[in-house]
C-alpha cells in the first residue's frame, strides 16, 4: 500500500505545479478563488481552493454537494463547467482541495453596477438575453432534480465578450428528494429569499427559485434591488407592500406557516410602478414569478416559452 | 454500466488468488458490514444504499489489495452520509467499528485512516457522488398499483439487491419494478394488467427478477464459509 500511497501524492502534487496562480479574484464561503493559467496550455481557468475541516471532518458536506451536482449539471452552457478537482497540499501540509472551472470574467452583481455607476439602464435586449439564460440554466438544474436555493446576481457569473450567463455557486443546492422537506433553514440571502422561506415554512420546492429569478429580473430592468430588507420581518413588509398582504385567499394555507403573524394590511399595487422600465410581456411574465402561492408560480422551463422571449434570437443561447 | 466491465478481477487481487466468486462475496460481506454500522450511527436507508453504491463503483476501478474493502466500507458510508446532508463523525464510526469487531486488528482503524480513504475514494469515484435509487419510484409504482400492501416485502427486496451490483448496470426504476414483480408472483397478486400498462420492456424487468431469485438461490448454501474463505485471501491489512 505504501507504493500507492507515493504514487498518489506525487500525482497530486504534479497536478497543482500544472497551473500558475495569477491573481487573487474573490474569497468565497470556503475558501479562496484564484485565477490561473494552466501552463501546459496557457488556457486561464478559475481555481476554487477549499481548505478541509480543521475539526477531523475531512472534506466539508457543502464542497462535496457542490462537486457532486456540479459533476452531474455542468454540461449544461448555463451552469458553471467543473474541469477538474484536484487534490493537493498547502504549506503546512494539510490537504486541500481545487476546483477548476472555466473563468468568467465577471458576474451579474458587478456587471448591474457598472451600468449603475454611470447612471445607465442595461438595454432591454440584453436584459431579455440574460433572463433567458438564466431560466435556461435553472430549469436544466430543476430538471435534474436539483434546486440552487440560492440564486442571486453574485453567483450568476458572465463573460462580457459573448454575454454569456452561468449558473455557480451550487454549494447551497441539493438534489430533491420526495416527499420535498425539510431543508436547512436560513439559507439565501434575503433579497432574493422567496416568502414562504422567510415565512418559515418546511417544503422547499423549485419556486423558492422562481422567486429568486423574479427578483432578479426586476433588478435587471431598475438597476436596483427589487425587495432590500435587513431583516427578515422588513424583507417580507417590503415584499408585502409591493404584492399586498398575503391572504388565505390568495395564498392558502399562509396563516398557517410556522413564522406567519399579524401583519399591516396593504393591498396589492400596480407591478409597473416598481418596475417602470419592462414593457406589458415583461411585467406579466415578472407578475408571474412573484405569486405568492409556491406551486402556482411559473416553471423555469415554462418561462422560457412565454410572449415576452418572442422576439429573441435563441439560436446561440 | 456493462456488466463485464463490473465483473473484473484486478490483477493483484487475481495473483492472490482471489477469483470473480470471491470478489462478488466480499463485496456482499461488505454490503452487510455497512447495513450494520448504519444501523448503529442510525441513518437513513438512502445513505446506506449510496454507501454501497460507493463502494462498488470503487471497485470497479480499483482492486481489493489496493483498497482494504474493511476500510473502504467505512468510508463510503462517511461519505455517503455526508453526501446525503446526515453527515455522521468519524469518530463515530471508529468507536463503533471496534466495537463490532473488538478483538480483531483487520478491522482496527483511526480516524486519520478514514479521512486518507475519503480522499483516494473521492479520486477514485472521480467525485460522482450524485446516486439514484429505487426506492422513490417504489413508492410511487406501489400507489399507483395500487398494491401498498407490498410496501414493506417490496421495500426488503430492495435492500437485498444491495447485496448485488444491480444498481450499477440497471435505471432504479427497473429494479424498482422487478422488486414489485417478485413481491406481487410471490404474494399471488394479480399484477399482469398493470405492469403491461407501464410501457417498460418487461423482458428487461423479469431478466432483473430472475438475477434477484438467482442470487438468493446461490445464497443459501454455505454462505459463511465460502465468505471466510474469500477473506483469507486478502493481505492481513492493506492500508
Amino acid at each position: 500500500m505504501e507504493t500507492t500511497v507515493d504514487k498518489f501524492t506525487t500525482r497530486t502534487t504534479s497536478a497543482m505545479e500544472a497551473f500558475e496562480k495569477l491573481e487573487k479574484v474573490g474569497e468565497g464561503t470556503y475558501g479562496k478563488v484564484y485565477r490561473a493559467r494552466e501552463k501546459a496550455t496557457g488556457k486561464i481557468v478559475a481555481l476554487k481552493k477549499t481548505r478541509l475541516h480543521e475539526d477531523d471532518e475531512g472534506v466539508p458536506p457543502t464542497t462535496l454537494r457542490e462537486v457532486s451536482l456540479l459533476r452531474m449539471l455542468s454540461r449544461d452552457p448555463h451552469v458553471v463547467r467543473l474541469i477538474d478537482v484536484k487534490q493537493g497540499q498547502n504549506k503546512e501540509g494539510k490537504t486541500v482541495l481545487y476546483l477548476v472551472f472555466e473563468y468568467m470574467d465577471t458576474d451579474l452583481k458587478k456587471y448591474i453596477r457598472s451600468f449603475r455607476n454611470v447612471g445607465q439602464s442595461i438595454p432591454p435586449q440584453t436584459v431579455k438575453s440574460l433572463m433567458y439564460q438564466l431560466c435556461k440554466g435553472v430549469a436544466f438544474c430543476h430538471g435534474h432534480g436539483v434546486i440552487h436555493r440560492d440564486l442571486k446576481p453574485h453567483n450568476l457569473l458572465m463573460d462580457r465578450k459573448t454575454m454569456t450567463l452561468k449558473i455557480a455557486d451550487l454549494g447551497l443546492a441539493r438534489a430533491i428528494i420526495v416527499p420535498i422537506k425539510k431543508y436547512t433553514h436560513e439559507i439565501l440571502t434575503l433579497w432574493y429569499r422567496a416568502p414562504e422561506v422567510l415565512l418559515g415554512t418546511t417544503h422547499y420546492s423549485c419556486g423558492v427559485d422562481m422567486w429568486s429569478v423574479g427578483c432578479i429580473f426586476a433588478e435587471l430592468v431598475n438597476n436596483q434591488a427589487l425587495f432590500c430588507g435587513d431583516s427578515e420581518l422588513q424583507q417580507l413588509l417590503h415584499i408585502f407592500r409591493l404584492l399586498g398582504t398575503p391572504n388565505e385567499q390568495v395564498w392558502p394555507g399562509v396563516t398557517k406557516l410556522k413564522d406567519w403573524h399579524e401583519y399591516p394590511q396593504w393591498s396589492p399595487s400596480d407591478l409597473s410602478s416598481a418596475v417602470p422600465g419592462l414593457d406589458k410581456d415583461g411585467l406579466d411574465l415578472l407578475s408571474k414569478m412573484l405569486i405568492y402561492e409556491p406551486s402556482k408560480r411559473i416553471s423555469a422551463k415554462k418561462a422560457m416559452e412565454h410572449p415576452y422571449f418572442d422576439d429573441l434570437d435563441k439560436t446561440h443561447l | 454500466m456493462d456488466p463485464e466491465d463490473i465483473d473484473v478481477v484486478q490483477p493483484l487481487d487475481r495473483e492472490r488468488g482471489i477469483s470473480l466468486e470471491d470478489f462478488k462475496l466480499i463485496k456482499m460481506h461488505m454490503s452487510n458490514y455497512i447495513t450494520k454500522l448504519a444501523q448503529n450511527v442510525k441513518v437513513r436507508q438512502r445513505v446506506v444504499a449510496t454507501a454501497i453504491t460507493y463502494m462498488r463503483r470503487v471497485y470497479t476501478r480499483r482492486g481489493l489489495t489496493e483498497f482494504d474493502p474493511r476500510l473502504v466500507a467505512p468510508t463510503c458510508l462517511y461519505l455517503a452520509a455526508k453526501a446525503e446532508e446526515s453527515t455522521v463523525q468519524a469518530r463515530l464510526l471508529v468507536f463503533y467499528i471496534k466495537k463490532m469487531y473488538p478483538e480483531d486488528i483487520r478491522y482496527r482503524f483511526e480516524i486519520k485512516d478514514i479521512l486518507e480513504m475519503e480522499m483516494k475514494i473521492l479520486e477514485a469515484l472521480n467525485y460522482y457522488l450524485v446516486v439514484f435509487h429505487p426506492y422513490r419510484s417504489l413508492t410511487q409504482f406501489l400507489q399507483d398499483a395500487g398494491m401498498m400492501d407490498l410496501m414493506q416485502f417490496t421495500w426488503g427486496i430492495v435492500n437485498d439487491t444491495y447485496k448485488m451490483d444491480l444498481i450499477l448496470i440497471h435505471p432504479p426504476h427497473l429494479i424498482a419494478l422487478a422488486c414489485i414483480y417478485i413481491a406481487s408472483v410471490s404474494k399471488e397478486k394479480d399484477s399482469i394488467a398493470w405492469f403491461e400498462e407501464l410501457r417498460v420492456d418487461m423482458n428487461v424487468v423479469k431478466n432483473i427478477s430472475m438475477e434477484i431469485l438467482d442470487f438468493y438461490d446461490n445464497m443459501m448454501n454455505n454462505i459463511e464459509e465460502r465468505i471466510n474463505i474469500a477473506f483469507s485471501k486478502l493481505p492481513l491489512r492493506s492500508a
